[in-house]
């Protein structure tokens, strides 16, 4: 087993590609797209509608896995790795907010946070802890025992974010993370996911929201399944 | 015909008989052949007791397949018929005299039917000592198959409640699946009563394929069910007959249930805003 | 969380929707019970029965003892029995039908069974009924009648019943004969309906006019030893004759009349199990199809397949387990109902039960239910392990 690589490079994706049969004939969703990705990094990912931007997070977030090219992940090449060393990876090192937020809704803000650190096995009073200080951490210590139905969209995401830290990961993915808010409420989430960030967690966010790609250190244009270009503030 | 409940026992002998007397012809089920080995023409003896007293010769006049019986299932059938003074004859005890012996039952058959009750009565009232009764009351309230019928419908009704509510817990669920639709039409000004007319329809017609297909099921079963018992216990008994009484009962009770159960479920969730059921 | 916690509350998130779950496994476990219950309670109500009785062999013209044929030479034949070695006790039993009459009403039809026995080394001679008030019937005008026959004839211990009896056929109208009753006893092997009398052998033969011939219905006998033994040493002074024992009658019932219920319990349970394991399947699969998003976002968020899967199996059996539970006080009382009904069938026994508790019974029940758990969550957890994430992310936001 290989051990962490030197450098701070988390994700080292080598002309990667994903293909998707279909029945008209494959679809490639990705394609060579070579990308590092280092401890502390911000990066928005943008580009029109069916570019491959979501494919290309979930490559990068160990969800799925490339159908060419190669993918490290803290120098392990994914495709190597069980889907056991894979969940563990995305237990531990990565953290994943969605879109529709995902929380469960038979569970309180408090409990859908205790999850990942329940499933890594920490114990019920590091737990506690730890949930206490990500729900302060995002706002919502007042809100701990409420249940998804009760939280506004901004409030649900926010759980969504606290979740995604608990167990401290290297990389915080973010598919579209505004993409059901409004837009003061978006602004909030930006705000969020900048102190995350500042905080050393790397940053990859796939988003439409031009405002919010606007706060990234790099932005990739995806067209057909390609980085047409990088820019960088 | 009359019958008497016998214990015989068969002693088959080679098949040079006495050319005294030409033996009589009796019948004998296929299952005593088989197991025995005997065939149209051969050649036995029959007696009461495993002394063989008062043996008699006999001929196989013919094999014939016994009417089953469901009282005696699983017991193979080894019968022998024979004319009803042969049969006295080898019954009758050494030094008792013809014409003492007595039956235990006289089947009627009448040129018709319908006129059994009022036979019977009559024959009560000329001839005390001997009870007369129609086949059809012959098992009476508790005879076994009516106990065996109570005991089936009891089944039946436990079925019918698990699959009821395994129906309803099926039916809430594929409802709720439907919930934000079901909100949407809410918010747009369709009534409740139009959501549910719409959903009745969907279930009768669920139920109704449904309950097709259960039918198809049971004939399918019917034909197993009655091919492997029949082999297993060397029997024409029928055990399963899908009657047309039966399909339609079925059918009866399927329908509404399975149609109710969607519109229960609907009902429950159309109590709620048009607002919470198109939230997501 | 742990998986069983987890199981929990994706359970009481729809409440209305776990609880039919629960019930229907209750109602289909209740059956399930009860045809595990019908498939050995007659085989062990019988053997109970039988050998409490305290005769563990029975000798008569057939292999499975009743009415129909009788026993010549009776005496000669039970003192043959009596002398050998290993048998104990022999008893004569005879039966007869009776009618007892009464005023204001309808003869009371009833069984007489008349009994003589005889014992070697002072061993007891238990006759086929249990005194429950008074004492048994000891001279030729004594008898016990059962608590129905002194109900209906309002009599008690002391007082006289006069009734007629035939021994022979049913054609033959004697005298009526008055005895004493000395006690109120049960007759275990009597039917529901059938109402019981007993005495002595010389009681039953005066009822019947006196000249009967030495014929019995059935012979009994109680060994030393082994039962089985002493039946193969009965069998040569006994020729024609079946001794059978206990076991071997048990068996034979098995093999005959028994075998209906022996084979319905057989297929209602397969059909039960097969059902159970269809529904829980169907409410599983559509409950996890519902949740495809919320599964893949843990997979996503680093939940291993073995955990998403261990969630649907705990359900499934916190479904089956809850249910299993109510299922058991709820198939005893079907149980009991349905025992009843089927023991409203002519010739059974009012002693003899369908459906008997046994240990082996609730360990097949709670192993059947266990399976049923598991097998009606293996298309489920088969739709969580291969889910593919990406993909029902993606159609999760396009959905």
């Amino acid at each position: 087993m290989r051990g962490r690589a030197v450098s701070n490079v988390i994700v080292d994706a080598r002309e990667v590609g994903r293909s998707f049969a279909m029945p008209a004939g494959p679809v490639h969703a990705v394609r060579d797209v070579t990308l590092q990705i280092r401890a502390g990094d911000h990066i928005a990912v943008r580009g029109p509608s069916g570019c491959g931007k979501s494919t290309l997070l979930h490559m990068l977030g160990v969800v799925d896995a490339p159908s060419s090219g190669t993918l490290l992940f803290d120098g392990q090449d994914v495709s190597r790795l069980s889907d056991a060393r894979r969940s563990a990876l995305r237990l531990r090192r990565i953290g994943f907010i969605f879109q529709r937020f995902f929380l469960l809704p038979m569970l309180t803000a408090a409990e859908n946070v205790e999850l990942p650190l329940s499933e890594a096995g920490a114990s019920r009073r590091d737990r506690q802890e730890r949930t206490k200080v990500l729900l302060d951490y995002v706002g919502l210590a007042a809100r701990a025992d409420h249940r998804p139905s009760q939280l506004s969209g901004g409030e649900m995401q926010r759980v969504a974010i606290a979740r995604a830290l608990a167990n401290n990961p290297q990389l915080l993915l973010a598919d579209e993370p505004t993409g059901e808010l409004d837009e003061a409420t978006g602004a909030q989430i930006a705000a969020l996911l900048d102190r995350v960030n500042a905080d050393g967690t790397a940053l990859v966010i796939v988003t439409h929201d031009s405002t919010l790609a606007g706060r990234a250190a790099r932005v990739l244009m995806m067209r057909d399944g390609r980085i047409e270009r990088e820019a960088t503030r | 015909m009359i019958g008497r409940t016998l214990v015989f026992l068969l002693v088959l002998v080679a098949s040079t008989a006495s050319a005294q007397e030409a033996p009589k012809d009796i019948l004998i089920s296929r299952q005593l052949a088989t197991e025995q080995g005997l065939s149209v023409g051969s050649i036995v003896r029959l007696a009461v007791d495993a002394n063989g007293t008062g043996a008699r010769t006999f001929r196989i006049a013919g094999i014939y397949e016994p009417t089953p019986d469901p009282a005696r299932l699983g017991v193979v059938p080894r019968e022998v018929r024979l004319h009803l003074p042969d049969l006295l004859d080898v019954m009758r005890p050494p030094g008792m005299l013809a014409g003492t012996e007595y039956v235990a039952n006289i089947n009627v058959a009448l040129t018709d039917p319908a006129d059994a009750a009022a036979f019977a009565r009559d024959v009560n009232a000329r001839m005390p000592g001997v009870i007369a009764r129609p086949s059809s009351e012959a098992a009476g309230s508790a005879g076994p198959f009516r106990v065996i019928e109570r005991f089936h419908l009891a089944i039946a009704i436990v079925t019918i409640v698990a699959a009821t509510v395994f129906l309803l817990a099926l039916s809430i669920m594929l409802v709720d699946e439907r919930r934000e639709t079901v909100g949407i039409l809410r918010l747009i000004g369709l009534p409740a009563r139009r959501v549910l007319v719409q959903v009745l329809i969907e279930g009768v017609i669920v139920a109704s394929v449904g309950a097709a297909f259960g039918l198809v099921l049971a004939v399918l079963s019917e034909g197993l069910i009655n091919a492997f018992f029949q082999w297993r216990y060397d029997t024409a008994l029928v055990f399963v007959r899908i009657t047309r009484d039966v399909a339609l009962t079925s059918t009866a009770i399927a329908v509404p249930l399975g149609a109710s159960a969607t519109v229960l479920a609907s009902w429950a969730l159309l109590r709620r805003s048009g607002l919470r059921l198109a939230r997501r | 969380m742990n998986a069983v916690g987890f199981a929990w509350r994706s359970l009481v998130r729809q409440p209305a929707r776990a609880i039919l779950g629960v019930l229907g496994v209750a109602a289909v476990g209740a059956l399930l019970l009860d045809m595990l219950l019908l498939s050995q309670g007659l085989i062990v109500s019988m053997r109970d029965l039988l050998d409490r009785s305290g005769w563990d062999i029975r000798v008569s013209v057939r292999e499975i003892p009743g009415r129909g044929g009788r026993v010549s030479d009776a005496s000669e034949t039970a003192a043959r029995i009596a002398a050998l070695p290993s048998v104990k006790a022999t008893l004569i039993v005879r039966i007869a039908n009776a009618r007892i009459e009464r005023e204001g009403g309808p003869p009371i039809a009833a069984t007489f069974e008349g009994v003589s026995g005889r014992s070697n080394k002072g061993a007891p001679i238990t006759p086929p009924w249990t005194v429950l008030r008074g004492r048994d019937a000891r001279g030729a005008n004594e008898v016990v009648v059962d608590a129905a026959i002194a109900k209906a004839a309002n009599l008690d211990v002391g007082g006289t019943i006069t009734l007629r009896a035939s021994c022979v056929a049913d054609l033959e109208a004697l005298p009526p004969a008055r005895l004493q009753v000395t006690g109120i006893a049960e007759f275990p092997f009597a039917g529901t309906n059938e109402e019981g009398i007993g005495g002595s052998l010389d009681a039953l033969k005066a009822a019947c006019g006196g000249n009967v011939g030495d014929e019995a219905d059935l012979l009994l006998v109680t060994s030393t030893g082994e039962s089985r033994e002493t039946a193969e040493a009965i069998r040569p002074v006994a020729p024609g004759l079946f001794a059978m024992t206990n076991d071997e009658v048990v068996g034979r019932l098995q093999q005959t009349g028994f075998t209906y219920f022996r084979q319905i319990s057989a297929v209602l349970t397969t059909v039960t199990v097969s059902f159970a394991v269809l529904l829980i399947s169907v409410l599983l699969t559509v409950s996890v199809n519902q949740r495809l998003g919320e599964i893949a976002a843990l997979r996503a968020l680093g939940f291993s397949r073995s955990r998403v899967v261990k969630d649907v199996l705990s359900e499934s059996a916190l479904i089956v387990g809850l249910g299993g539970l109510i299922s058991l006080p709820l198939g005893l009382l079907l149980a009991s109902g349905l025992d009843r009904i089927l023991k409203a069938m002519p010739g059974i026994p009012a002693e003899l039960h369908f459906f008997v508790f046994e240990g082996s019974a609730l360990a097949v029940h709670i192993g059947l239910l266990a399976a049923t758990a598991i097998v009606a969550a293996l298309y489920p957890m088969r739709i969580v392990s291969t889910l593919p994430i990406a993909a029902t992310l993606r159609d999760e936001v396009i959905g």
